[in-house]
């Protein structure tokens, strides 16, 4: 692509989540979400296979009926309390319809589907981009009408995506779909303490952000978009593969790595608020993507997975300069000794 | 008749979107919509908006509809598709008249038009006698405000048609 064209649509694509994050007229973030999804779709077909036609096709679709629910939501809103401002949400129908637009824009069960497909179709630049720039928008905007959304519909949508998202994760191989039903389920811990504490949701997303943006930039260092590839980093960098061990735990959700401190925080916030099953249901759940991560850890930095014999006598190196990949991975990893500066945050 | 005027042209408008939205070939969807701008510029006008629909006419009929025309009468192909010569065009066409004449029998038997919001009179659109400045109505002053108040507004819509059509290119680009 023309490089001033991509970066012209690039930052059409940043302007659009800053529209949405920064305006307080809900025609307007009506506005930044549709250039956002304008803009992202040429970086979604970056290579013109018919593969990628179809994913952006798939997703400019799903993101499309997201925002006429939108536009209804914010309609009928308008109706009821004849004005604009992004205060709150007047009508119990409104909110209801908000949420699942919102819901629809984030990929969170029941409208997951389009997740694993869009992400396998795409570059894996492009499906960084997807999985992490583009949750921002709804996010932002979930956490200014958490206070007018109904608790029952959120918070079946958060454990089912839970569910969805580590249950879905098991059976797969391509890396591309692993990170998609990983951010699926993400987004359902993300969502379920929404309307207790919008700030975990926050702390939640900003880790998240990190760890997906840490693993993505693993898989392009090493250029692998399967297990199977993933499993021969130990013959192109072998330090990456100890890198893979730990972001992977980290995601997963262990102790020691940063991966814990939304998940502890979480069912902390839950319990606090006399919810006892929903967290127990939440924590076990998540024991589905840890399988995952442990598979993928388990094939690459733990054995010396079954290959055929020129794989184990490479002789050219290629070196991929990834941008802040270091940094990504140190705090992607160790800053659980921070979680005391959560208090800064209220 | 003149009291249900701005349902009958509602009706016509919303048969109109079916008409181009099951699919039938780009010149058969340009001339629906000739028909459903017509018919929303005269529910703009029922509700005192002459400016409004004058401008439909002029600018979205005159101008983007006339280049659309010109660019699908080059990129036509040979045996356009009518609605009623592909049978999944036809039965969209058919299933989105019928949802239409539910509603319509639905509205028409309860005594108000009120399904999910309630439609409660002329509201924005009352033309004001201020005395000092003359007559002068809301609805023109709201495209004023547009480009005094509103210039955030004109400028997020301007470069979000400018990187329409660079994505558009981009995308129709290929390889």
């Amino acid at each position: 692509m023309n490089p001033l064209i991509f970066t012209t649509i690039l930052m059409t694509v940043l302007l659009g989540t800053m529209i949405v994050m920064m305006s307080s007229h809900w025609l307007m973030i009506w506005i930044g979400f549709e250039m956002n999804l304008l803009a992202i779709i040429p970086i979604l077909m970056k290579k013109y296979n018919p593969r990628t036609m179809e994913a952006s096709t798939k997703y400019f679709l799903t993101q499309a009926t997201a925002s006429m629910l939108l536009m209804m939501a914010i309609i009928i809103n308008l109706m009821h309390s004849g004005q604009w401002t992004i205060t709150k949400v007047f009508n119990p129908t409104a909110s209801i319809i908000m949420t699942s637009a919102l819901a629809m824009k984030l990929g969170l069960t029941p409208f997951h589907f389009w997740v694993p497909e869009v992400t396998q179709g795409i570059s894996l630049t492009s499906g960084l981009i997807l999985l992490t720039w583009q949750k921002l928008a709804p996010m932002s905007i979930l956490y200014q009408i958490s206070p007018s959304i109904n608790l029952n519909i959120l918070l079946t949508m958060a454990v089912l995506s839970i569910l969805v998202g580590g249950w879905g994760g098991l059976n797969q191989t391509q890396l591309r779909k692993i990170m998609a039903y990983s951010s699926i389920a993400h987004m359902g811990w993300m969502t379920a303490v929404l309307v207790y504490n919008p700030t975990l949701t926050m702390l939640n997303m900003l880790i998240y952000i990190m760890m997906t943006l840490t693993m993505f930039m693993l898989f392009i260092h090493s250029s692998s978009t399967t297990t199977l590839s993933l499993s021969h980093t130990w013959n192109k960098t072998p330090l990456t593969t100890t890198l893979i061990l730990i972001t992977l735990l980290s995601m997963g959700g262990l102790p020691p790595l940063s991966g814990f401190m939304p998940k502890w925080m979480i069912i902390q916030e839950l319990t606090k608020n006399s919810s006892i099953i929903l967290p127990t249901l939440m924590a076990i759940m998540a024991l589905l993507n840890l399988y995952f991560y442990m598979r993928l850890t388990y094939s690459t930095s733990l054995t010396m997975f079954p290959s055929t014999n020129n794989m184990k006598m490479k002789w050219q190196f290629e070196t991929k300069r990834i941008t802040l990949l270091p940094p990504l991975i140190v705090m992607s990893s160790l800053l659980l000794p921070l979680t005391p500066m959560l208090s800064i945050l209220d | 008749m003149m009291t249900y005027i701005v349902f009958i042209l509602s009706v016509i408008f919303v048969v109109s979107f079916v008409g181009f939205s099951s699919k039938p070939s780009p010149i058969y969807g340009g001339l629906v919509l000739i028909v459903s701008g017509g018919v929303g510029c005269g529910i703009i006008m029922n509700f005192g908006g002459s400016f409004l629909g004058l401008m439909v006419f002029l600018i979205y009929l005159g101008g983007m509809l006339v280049v659309f025309g010109y660019t699908t009468a080059m990129a036509t192909e040979q045996y356009p598709e009518v609605w009623v010569s592909n049978t999944t065009v036809m039965g969209v066409f058919l299933l989105g008249l019928l949802m239409e004449v539910m509603l319509v029998l639905y509205v028409l038997k309860s005594e108000e038009v009120g399904v999910v919001f309630k439609f409660s009179g002329v509201g924005d659109w009352a033309i004001y006698d201020t005395g000092d400045s003359g007559v002068f109505s809301e609805e023109i002053m709201g495209v004023a405000a547009l480009y005094s108040y509103g210039v955030w507004v004109v400028i997020v819509t301007g470069w979000s048609l400018l990187v329409g059509v660079l994505v558009i290119l981009e995308v129709t680009r290929g390889d």
